[in-house]
């Protein structure tokens, strides 16, 4: 038995769910609420021999792990801040404004097509038609993310969008915000000021360095690193004429770790740092979109990108010490988790997940999707996560449809063979779109899945370092699990 | 028709025919539920033909065979152990279902309320009444208490009228 207990207690612990971490005992309740405990600890909490009045019995009370102290009250109210999230309906609306791409991405997961395919741009109608479904969510605040394929290639019907977004969100008395994910490639000065005279917040992709992101995505003739780092510069130059706080305004980029990214976390950090983004979220290849089709070049075994992100997350950490100001997202939102007490609402490690109950994808055929990994499924010819068509469909129908059902109740950890005994089980999530896609179910079998392998390892490190106790770590950690809000992209009515 | 056995599994329950692409697992009634034989089945249904068949009292069998005819040995015994997980776990999700009703229920019911703008029946307040810690009589782990503890935690009627079928995993402490 665990850390040599002999004769366990019914009595003593309160529920709880154990996991061993290189030696030591991450003890977590319903509510997570944790303690990290060493063999002899664990020993004595398993057999209900730990002294009232001890060190070890405080922490285990201010855990709520004491079945004869536990308090409901403060239970329930932790296990209401931590689903806060269920509140309020889907606030993040992706609009697929085309599925042109002027680049060429070995992994592409969007599912591409040539710039030739107009076909594949949204129209200003169903643009409209699917701001005005996003509208009818009772969320206070709506985001709309223009996605693709590539957004610019359809500039001119985002600018619709936004323009008649504002009126619409304005007259419903909502507030909105307006996201574009874009490889920067076809920006110029005209469009530019156009997204920053409204207010839109910019995203884009960097792979790493030169070098490798030119080699992952390609563009005709030129260097995409260089047009990408070209519009960083000049939108972060921008913010500051504009008069925001460059700490907090600036452009953030996304990463895709393909097998060749695995040997080269520092450089990628540095490039990162150089750009002067905050935020690298190491995340892992997934299997929508077209990197099927290329998994043998790109895809790896998940202890490799494991140990990836130790040694990578290591070194941002050190960096912060030295006073740098860069967070890894995987960790952030975890440690906000498990630290704060709080979800930071990322769609995919919720429980349930945020597939149509937080996030709904429009096509640009006005098509409406739960999330846009279902939209991508329609795009590779699945059609399981299909809702209904903009124009058709009511909010409330899409709201109800059995499909978003099943995925809440899919999604949710306490419903999942393994997750129901994790430890980390209050802390994560696993999408059921997802597991549909690699195991052909929506509830998914955990101890096969990558993406749980992923969840545990990164959690392992995060307990790891919480053990270990750094005051610096835990300084970096701390500041790690602070959200700034980006007020001024939000635009309230009134 | 070449038969084909698997290592690793009981070669009276799996069994393979290379020129047909198919694999057959006979699967326990009184292990599995049938609800969890046909969750496992479907999700076969983009790459096999699937065929439920009822050999005997008390059992049922699943041939899987590859759509494309083409399957190898590699490939067949594949299937039939992703089959054989996937029914494990099929089965086991649909006892922590039960288990955990309340409180997928009442999560299930917020986020569709907080979807909707109605109020949750149940709500998350409701949880007030939920025991937190009752549920540690439950133990997955077998660390809080031992199968002898549990036992004798119960009256005898519970005992009896519980007592799992034979067989049954819980069925030989
Ligand atoms: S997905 Fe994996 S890590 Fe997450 S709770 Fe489930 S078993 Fe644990």
């Amino acid at each position: 038995m665990l850390a040599g207990i002999e004769k366990p207690s019914v009595t003593f612990p309160a529920f709880f769910r154990v996991r061993e971490v290189s030696g030591s005992f991450v003890v977590t309740n319903a509510q997570g609420d944790w303690v990290v405990l060493t063999a002899p600890e664990f020993k004595a909490f398993g057999e209900g021999t730990v002294e009232r009045g001890t060190d070890l019995w405080d922490r285990l009370k201010v855990a709520n792990l004491i079945r004869s102290e536990f308090d409901v009250p403060a239970a329930v109210a932790r296990l209401k801040k931590r689903m806060k999230f269920l509140e309020n309906g889907p606030n993040l609306h992706m609009l697929i404004v085309t599925l042109r791409c002027n680049e060429t991405c070995v992994y592409c997961h969007a599912s591409r097509a040539d710039m030739e395919a107009v076909q594949t741009d949204m129209s200003a109608e169903v643009a409209e038609k699917s701001i005005e479904l996003a509208l009818g969510s009772p969320s206070p605040f709506i985001t709309i993310e223009f996605q693709g394929g590539e957004p610019l290639v359809n500039f001119k019907v985002v600018k619709h969008a936004i323009e008649y977004g504002q009126r619409r969100a304005l007259e419903v008395g909502k507030s909105i915000e307006f996201t574009m994910v874009s490889n920067l490639a076809l920006m110029d000065e005209e469009k530019l000021s156009f997204l920053l005279d409204h207010k839109v917040q910019i995203c884009t992709s960097i792979d790493g360095p030169e070098h490798l992101h030119d080699k992952q995505r390609k563009l005709i003739a030129s260097s995409a690193f260089k047009a990408a780092v070209h519009w960083i510069n000049r939108i972060n130059q921008a913010y500051i004429e504009r008069g925001l706080d460059p700490s907090l305004y600036h452009v953030e980029a996304l990463l895709t770790t393909t097998r060749e990214a695995l040997s080269r976390g520092r450089e990628i950090v540095d490039t990162y740092k150089s750009l002067g983004c905050r935020a690298l979220h190491l995340r892992p290849i997934d299997p929508f979109g077209f990197v099927e089709k290329t998994a043998s070049r790109v895809e790896y075994p998940r202890e490799e990108y494991l140990k990836f992100y130790r040694d990578t997350t290591d070194y941002i950490i050190e960096l912060n010490k030295k006073g740098e100001q860069i967070l890894e997202r995987y960790a952030a939102i975890f440690l906000t988790k498990i630290l704060n007490g709080e979800d930071p609402n990322f769609l995919d490690i919720r429980s349930p997940s945020g597939a149509g109950i937080s996030a709904i994808a429009y096509n640009y055929d006005g098509l409406v999707f739960a999330g846009d990994e279902a939209r991508m499924m329609h795009e590779t010819g699945d059609d399981t996560f299909l809702l209904g068509r903009v124009g058709e469909l009511t909010y409330d129908a899409m709201m109800k449809h059995p499909t978003i059902r099943s995925l809440v109740l899919a999604s949710n950890v306490n419903g999942r063979p393994d997750c129901v005994n994790c430890a980390y089980n209050p802390y994560c999530g696993v999408d059921g779109v997802h597991t549909y896609k690699t195991q052909g179910s929506i509830s998914g079998r955990m101890r096969e899945s990558t993406v749980s392998a992923v969840h545990k390892g990164i959690m392992d490190y995060l307990f790891e370092k919480i053990r270990e106790n750094d005051p610096g770590t835990m300084e970096v950690f701390r500041r790690w699990t602070i959200n700034r809000a980006r007020d001024h992209f939000v635009q309230v009515p009134g | 028709m070449s038969t084909l056995m698997f290592e690793g599994f009981p070669k009276d329950l799996v069994v393979g025919d290379l020129a047909d692409g198919s694999v057959t697992l006979t699967v326990d009634a009184a292990v599995y539920p049938l609800e969890a034989v046909y969750g496992a089945a479907y999700i076969f249904i983009d790459r096999c033909f699937v065929l439920l068949d009822r050999p005997k009292a008390g059992s049922v069998s699943v041939t899987l065979t590859d759509k494309k005819g083409a399957a190898d040995a590699g490939a067949l015994r594949q299937m039939a152990g992703e089959f054989a997980n996937e029914l494990l776990t099929q089965a086991w999700r649909q006892k922590i279902v039960e288990e955990n009703r309340v409180l997928l229920e009442t999560v299930t019911m917020q986020a569709l309320a907080g979807a909707t703008a109605t109020p949750a029946e149940p709500s998350l307040d409701d949880l007030a009444n939920f025991d937190f810690t009752e549920e540690a009589f439950d133990d997955p782990l077998g660390i809080a208490m031992s199968w002898e503890e549990k036992y004798k935690k119960k009256t005898p009627a519970e005992v009896a009228g519980e007592a799992p079928a034979e067989g049954a995993p819980e069925g030989k402490p």
